[in-house]
């Protein structure tokens, strides 16, 4: 017990041992007990810490007001006929020659692929980042006038490094069941995979693919395609003589061909061996065998007969017959 | 050519064995001396079962269609004792009269098959117009190949299957007789008398003697 009261006391004598208590300066505890001051107050205030001056921005110049106000270039006029004077040959329409001839010849490739293997075309008329279409083109009224007819298509003006300036339109046959939200929705879906590429021509490559990924689903929204529900596929009934049969065809085919050349001939030769052995079946069955007849004496006064043979006893089932020949003299008529 | 008790070989024309002295005169006292008639198959014994008659009077039907000149006779009897059953063929071969068979094929012409039942044997004894052509040997051939249907007691059977074997056996000895018929006359051809003999070496001299005095020349 008194150790313990011992270590009791040597504990409180060891934490009395540590720094002291903060303790109020004599104006702070003032300005408490007056009110002004408010424990923690300076944590809950944004201005905690006190504003630095604003630095010094010189006012633009004039000419760089002038050039910041002036629109982005329109495309020329010469290309105006070229985009939207008659309804495009050819899925990308690029009369300003903005990608290199193999590059255009990929994305054509991709966007006739993506017309064989869908009911809704995909055209795609590129412009370049910084270019605006004139006012007076009316992007509705182009598609509505060239795509109103034929197979449903999905009009896009992509512009080249600035993919999420694209619009797209659809043709007025799919304008209807294709919502325009969705068609926004698939647009905003291939800017965002356009946008993770690094450079233009990857931008735009990506961009087309996603595009066509969301026609796919446009064309079954629009009823165009109707998904065939998958069956189980049937393994190909074969049945067992098949395989034979054609074994047996082609062995059938062969005896065709033999009996063609060799039947007459074999069937003359079958009847005539058959005739030959029939024949001597029948001779030798119907044949009489003849002895000639000699003088010969009488023996033993038999007037007929003496010719002795064999005799031979049955009596053993465990002796052979030549074992039970019986060659004994029967002397004195034993 | 054998003796029908001493089982000796005798000579060609021999009245009595030269051997024992046996002659017909022996057994004609034992089972008479008078003709007896008979069928072609005659069952005294009784072991031929009346179903099966028909296929053995089929298969004598047969070897008699086979060979014109000849027939076949069956005997089954009893109390003839297995020694004395050679003499007893000897006997019935000489003294039967078969009344089914024809006379243009007299006993000569006849082979018999005896069957005693009580000694359990069987004979196979032949006429003198079969003497060139058969042989013991052939006849025990014949008698092996039924051996097995006897111990049984298929008589029918085992009679059958020697008809079978003994055509067998004369159709090749009538067709190597066509071929050859000296060969099986000389068999039984008369011995040649001593003189004869005599006379032809003498003659052979003769003819040795004037080839080399023509050669001298």
């Amino acid at each position: 017990m008194k150790i313990a009261a011992w270590i009791l006391s040597a504990g409180m004598a060891f934490g009395a041992a540590q720094p002291p208590i903060p303790a109020w300066q004599p104006d702070d505890l003032k300005a408490l007990k007056s009110g002004e001051l408010i424990p923690g107050l300076l944590l809950l205030t944004e201005d905690a810490t006190p504003e630095s001056p604003a630095p010094e921005v010189p006012a633009p110049p004039a000419e760089e007001i002038a050039e910041a106000a002036k629109p982005a270039p329109e495309v020329a006029e010469q290309y105006l006929e070229a985009y939207f004077g008659a309804r495009p040959e050819k899925f990308l329409v690029d009369p300003q020659g903005l990608l290199g001839a193999k590059d255009f010849r990929d994305r054509e490739n991709f966007l006739k692929y993506h017309s064989g293997d869908s009911e809704i075309d995909l055209f795609v008329y590129l412009f370049d980042g910084h270019q605006e279409i004139p006012s007076e083109v009316r992007e509705e009224e182009i598609v509505e006038r060239h795509f109103s007819s034929g197979k449903p298509a999905v009009v896009v003006y992509y512009y080249l490094g600035a993919p999420q300036k694209s619009d797209i339109y659809v043709s007025p046959l799919i304008s209807d069941v294709v919502s325009a939200a969705e068609q926004r929705r698939a647009l905003a879906s291939s800017v965002e995979e356009a946008l993770e590429k690094p450079d233009k021509l990857a931008q735009f490559e990506a961009f087309c693919v996603q595009l066509a990924i969301r026609i796919y689903w446009m064309e079954r929204a629009a009823g165009l395609v109707r998904d065939v529900p998958s069956q189980p596929v049937t393994r190909p009934e074969v049945s067992p003589v098949a395989e034979p049969e054609g074994k047996h065809g082609k062995i059938a085919a062969k005896i065709h061909e033999v009996v063609a050349q060799w039947g007459a001939s074999a069937a003359i030769m079958t009847a005539s061996v058959l005739t030959v052995v029939s024949g001597v079946w029948f001779a030798r069955r119907k044949a009489k065998y003849r002895f000639p007849v000699f003088d010969v004496p009488p023996r033993l006064g038999g007037a007929h007969a003496a010719g002795i043979g064999a005799v031979i006893s049955f009596g053993s089932t465990t002796q052979s017959p030549s074992s039970q020949r019986n060659d004994v003299p029967d002397y004195l008529g034993l | 050519m054998k003796c029908p008790r001493c089982v000796q070989v005798i000579h060609r024309g021999a009245t009595v064995c030269p051997h024992c002295g046996f002659g017909l005169a022996e057994v004609d006292a034992k089972y008479g001396g008078e003709d007896v008639s008979l069928r072609r198959l005659a069952d005294v014994a009784g072991l031929i079962r009346n179903r099966e008659r028909g296929k053995v009077s089929a298969a004598l039907d047969g070897f008699s269609r086979k060979f014109p000149q000849l027939f076949f006779a069956v005997y089954t009897g009893s109390g003839q004792g297995g020694g004395n059953l050679r003499q007893f063929g000897f006997w019935l071969m000489n003294r039967a009269a078969f009344e089914d068979v024809p006379v243009d094929r007299p006993n000569e012409a006849g082979i018999l098959l005896v069957i005693d039942a009580d000694s359990k044997s069987a004979s196979v004894t032949w006429g003198y117009m079969l003497d060139p052509f058969l042989t013991e040997e052939d006849t025990f051939q014949c008698l092996s190949r039924a051996h097995a249907y006897w111990l049984e007691g298929r008589y029918a059977d085992g009679t059958v299957r020697v008809i079978a074997q003994l055509e067998k056996v004369l159709k090749k000895k009538a067709a190597q007789a066509r071929r050859d018929p000296e060969r099986f006359e000389r068999k039984v051809a008369p011995p040649q008398r001593t003189g004869e003999i005599a006379r032809r070496i003498r003659e052979g001299h003769k003819h040795a003697a004037a080839k080399t005095t023509e050669v001298a020349r």
